[in-house]
């Protein structure tokens, strides 16, 4: 949670100076749902949310560049197994737990729509690093590791602009994550996941 | 007031997409039950074992106790009763300790009491008018907050020793072992108990005569 505070306010300080010009900030709740390794986790989660700040490039507000964060919580309840080893065998049922965060710097393109000033449907890239802890609960133990890797970020979506002269607007998009983050000890290839979001948005032209 | 609403929202959103803790009831309810064996031991070679009737051992780091028996708690007989039930099963023959038992059978709790302590600081900046070096930016670290908390944790082992092969120094072999647990957090501790020692030996197929 602190790790999140500390970039939330790392991306504020880098959205302040972006909001003096034709940008806009956002902040919204994002869905997840695991691609691979479904053996560890197959349900999605919305325990997640993604925040950031893009600046427009140009007059026509055809492109824009910016920095994202996201964080989501990925758990699920595993039912009592027995896992036998060399010397023994292990009983108990137990949680999965995926921590993810992950900051990347994206840049959008704008389809041009309408009068282009209530609807902005876009695409996008971004691409940054990632950061997974993965943990195993079994009664009260744990055990955990954490690892980073280089996260791949394809996105489309649309921003809505409430009002010709209002400052907040509405936002949703679809976006799907490929990052290198593995886990050996996990047996945990190649993390990627698909996420929806949906959220509010200030701009400031 | 949009505005608010949508501030309260944000804010809302923040707090449910924080880390969910995991369901400690359903995690609590049974024991972790982990075996281990010496896998060169032909535990059918094995015929007779000893075993007490109503103490078990106890090991802690926060008491001197040795022992549990019975009478300080309604808990080493039923537990104890439940390993015999599975060695019996198993084919085994309980015979008393002066009959030159093949097998010995150890019970005990282990407790692990922890105290941990935490010390962090708070961060005061004083403002430029102190005069003493401590302009804006500069920083002091002021009264310590201390955290103090504790862990209990326990398992209750049991384990197979070979008596028929003492060595001459004696020196005595284990060759089953198993780790149950955490019996400090356990819902039902004397049912749990049972059924761990149960999966014990279930997950132990190699054990028999």
């Amino acid at each position: 949670m602190r790790t999140i505070k500390f970039i939330l306010i790392l991306v504020a300080f880098a959205a302040a100076p972006a909001l003096a010009q034709e940008s806009y900030l956002y902040f919204s709740w994002d869905y997840t749902q695991p691609l691979t390794n479904k053996s560890w986790i197959s349900g999605g989660t919305a325990r997640g949310a993604k925040a950031g700040v893009r600046k427009f490039i140009g007059q026509e507000r055809r492109f824009s560049a910016g920095v994202d964060f996201n964080w989501n919580y990925l758990q699920e309840y595993k039912p009592t197994e027995t896992v036998q080893t060399s010397t023994g065998a292990f009983t108990t049922d137990y949680f999965n737990n995926i921590a993810s965060i992950a900051l990347v710097a994206s840049g959008q393109y704008y389809f041009p729509l309408g009068n282009k000033e209530h609807f902005f449907p876009y695409a996008g890239l971004g691409m940054g690093a990632n950061r997974n802890r993965y943990s195993q609960s079994y009664n009260i133990y744990q055990d955990s590791e954490t690892k980073y890797g280089f996260l791949v970020r394809p996105e489309a979506g649309i921003l809505v602009r409430l009002g010709g002269r209002r400052r907040w607007g509405a936002m949703a998009a679809v976006h799907y994550d490929y990052s290198t983050n593995k886990n050996a000890t996990y047996d945990y290839n190649s993390y990627s996941a698909v996420g929806f979001q949906l959220g509010v948005m200030i701009w400031q032209w | 007031m949009k505005k608010y609403l949508v501030i309260i929202a944000c804010v809302a959103l923040v707090t449910w997409s924080c880390k969910p803790e995991d369901d400690a009831q359903r995690l609590l309810d049974q024991f972790v039950v982990s075996t281990t064996y010496d896998n060169t031991a032909h535990f059918s070679g094995y015929a007779t074992y000893s075993m007490s009737t109503d103490t078990i051992g106890f090991i802690s780091n926060k008491s001197n106790d040795t022992i549990k028996t019975q009478r300080d708690i309604d808990y080493p007989r039923p537990v104890l009763q439940k390993v015999e039930q599975n060695l019996n099963e198993k084919g085994y023959t309980r015979v008393a300790k002066n009959q030159n038992p093949d097998l010995r059978i150890n019970v005990y709790v282990i407790n692990d009491f922890n105290i941990y302590q935490s010390v962090s600081y708070n961060n005061y900046y004083y403002p430029s008018y102190y005069g003493y070096g401590y302009g804006y930016g500069g920083g002091y670290y002021g009264y310590p907050n201390v955290s103090t908390y504790s862990t209990n944790t326990g398992s209750l082992v049991v384990e197979i020793l070979d008596l028929r092969n003492i060595t001459p120094d004696n020196k005595v072999k284990v060759l089953w072992s198993a780790y149950m647990g955490d019996v400090y957090s356990s819902i039902n501790l004397v049912q749990q108990s049972q059924d761990a020692i149960d999966q014990a030996f279930i997950q132990s197929p190699y054990i028999g005569k």
